[in-house]
């Protein structure tokens, strides 16, 4: 199919006129194609968004959209709900719903003298997040190894193989709004970075200001979590090669971020479908394609000021 | 009318008494020096006067009114911080960094406007590096970076600026050009500085410098001593603070005139034995 003719099939549909094209076509084209790059897009960009916002509230290079356990908790949810119903909708909303309970545990865990050090949300993330993951391998063992097995260690590795428009609707809400939380509260998250003391001196409420921060990249993480499985690497390389390009600044970071992951998804969806003649899972791949990029952008750009 | 007071000011936490009975008040145009050993509870203080530790007795008034009945966005109108070592995380640029500067009249999903941007660029332009606008602030030496904290203060524009330590780890040179940047600041634009320094030489610079100084030695939790440096700085009170044996010396330095330093001679203990 050439670009024309699949520009042709979305035309046609968005304005429903009718075409000369088969059905097969198009329904190739809107029904499985184009709702999977949108899907790509929203979880590319939700992950690559909130992995951005979480280094620099976190003021850790190192830290990815999974440090407050929402990954590892949503793995959790979504295992579950394949040994008890097996049923797509309730994969989703277990992982949603675990992948929030995951962040909040470790919200209160890291909560000490009502207020809330990064280096004690840091280590209740760490913490819920090994839990989970204990629970993940707890879940595996019970699982029945010939139907729900394969399943759990299929969603586990990330796929956006499921993707239609009612995907979208339901799991693109909590992701379009993290985002755009973290889209418009981008600037402050520059003086977040500073530390606490920092930037309550610069005369911004950072309990309020985090909580947002959390909050947002959260929502987006969650939500990209549910339909997709656990696709790594995205939210703790990509804000990186954002860096390279246009600086720490977190009022370009976090758009290009955004933009970056969101391409980034895509093409590497695309890829997994291609190479080989079944689908290699996202979660391998990222990394594969990804760390040469990586390393060919660090020599170009010799870092960017680290 | 004061600036800043701080009245019978006492700190605790938990248990464990920080300070008790302090009281400072700050004028338009002073340097006031905060000097006592280590762990003299200077930094408790001074978090308390930027609102983010809280008194337990007591009370800090800005204009008038307790700061307890200003917004955090309120205080950081009034009062701007330097930090004693900055942990560099992001390689930011030195602009980026100046900017930050303007946080408190920005609002939570908004971003600097040109006009911020040209205040910040008055501030860097006022420590004397504009030129290093885009430069990465990791990449600067000590000095260097203390002054764009300076620059940051500055482009908050507030009446009053902490400094905690702004000197330390820092070479003679940088020390200089840090204590010639605020000298020149005080006495360009009426602005005040609370600073806390383990150099009482500090308060003497500022002095020798015409700058209205005053000292607070602070000693078991209170402030033994609180005035202008020649009456505070005397050998004996140094030796009351630290347990040391040390010399005033005055000096006649053209074009300055008179300049007084101190010389710390030797602990006490060492002192006396003698050789």
């Amino acid at each position: 199919m050439s670009i024309d003719v699949v520009t042709q099939i979305v035309w046609s549909k968005l304005t429903s006129s009718a075409t000369g094209i088969p059905e097969i076509s198009q329904t190739v084209v809107w029904d499985i194609r184009l709702p999977r790059a949108i899907l790509g897009a929203l979880v590319g960009g939700s992950l690559a968004v909130s992995g951005a916002a979480f280094q620099g509230l976190f003021r850790n290079p190192l830290v990815n959209s999974g440090i407050l356990g929402v990954s590892s908790g949503a793995g959790f949810g979504a295992a579950l709900a394949i040994i008890l119903f097996n049923q797509t909708s309730f994969i989703y909303l277990f992982a949603f719903c675990f992948g929030g309970l995951a962040v909040l545990l470790s919200y209160f865990i890291g909560r000490v003298y009502n207020t809330t050090p990064t280096v004690m949300l840091v280590l209740g993330g760490v913490i819920v997040s090994s839990i989970f993951s204990s629970l993940i391998s707890f879940l595996k063992y019970v699982a029945d190894p010939y139907n729900q097995l394969p399943t759990i260690v299929f969603w586990l590795m990330g796929s956006l193989a499921t993707a239609r428009f009612h995907d979208i609707a339901i799991a693109g809400i909590p992701m379009v709004v993290g985002m755009a939380g973290l889209v418009a509260i981008r600037w402050r998250i520059n003086v977040l970075s500073m530390g606490d003391k920092e930037a309550h001196a610069l005369g911004i409420n950072t309990a309020l200001s985090k909580g947002i921060v959390i909050c947002c990249a959260t929502l987006a993480t969650a939500g990209a979590v549910c339909v997709s499985g656990i696709i790594g690497w995205i939210g703790l390389v990509i804000p990186h090669i954002g860096r390279m390009l246009v600086g720490n600044d977190n009022k370009k970071l976090i758009p290009v971020s955004m933009a970056l992951g969101g391409c980034f998804l895509i093409i590497v969806d695309n890829l997994g479908r291609v190479i080989t003649g079944s689908e290699i899972p996202l979660g391998i791949l990222t990394a594969l394609v990804g760390g040469p990029f990586f390393v060919y952008l660090l020599k170009k750009t010799k870092g960017g000021g680290w | 009318m004061y600036l800043l007071e701080v009245i019978d000011a006492g700190f605790s936490y938990k248990n464990a008494k920080i300070f008790e009975h302090l009281s400072i008040s700050i004028g338009p145009g002073e340097v006031h020096c905060i000097i006592g050993p280590n762990g003299c509870g200077k930094t408790t203080l001074l978090d308390c006067i930027l609102g983010v530790l809280k008194l337990n007795s007591g009370e800090i008034k800005l204009k008038d009114k307790s700061i307890n009945q200003y917004r955090i966005w309120e205080i950081a109108n009034h009062i701007a911080y330097v930090p004693q070592s900055h942990a560099k995380t992001f390689p930011y640029t030195v602009m980026d960094i100046v900017l930050m500067g303007r946080a408190s009249h920005t609002g939570i999903f908004a971003s600097p406007t040109q006009e911020d941007r040209v205040i910040a660029e008055r501030a860097l332009a006022m420590v004397g590096l504009s030129s290093y606008r885009e430069r990465p602030y990791t990449q600067l030496s000590g000095g260097e970076g203390q002054l764009v904290m300076i620059a940051r203060a500055l482009a908050q524009k507030t009446p009053v600026i902490i400094m905690d330590e702004p000197t330390a780890h820092l070479d003679f040179k940088h020390e200089l050009i840090v204590l010639e940047t605020i000298v020149q600041l005080v006495r360009d634009t009426g602005l005040s500085v609370v600073m806390a320094t383990h150099f009482p030489n500090h308060a003497f610079y500022f002095a020798n410098n015409g700058i209205n100084t005053q000292v607070a030695l602070m000693s078991n939790r209170r402030f033994i001593a609180n005035g202008h440096p020649d009456g505070i700085l005397t050998e004996k009170n140094l030796q009351a603070v630290y347990n040391i044996y040390a010399k005033v010396v005055t000096q006649h330095i053209s074009p300055m005139g008179e300049i007084k330093q101190i010389i710390p001679v030797g602990t006490l203990n060492n002192h006396l034995k003698g050789r």
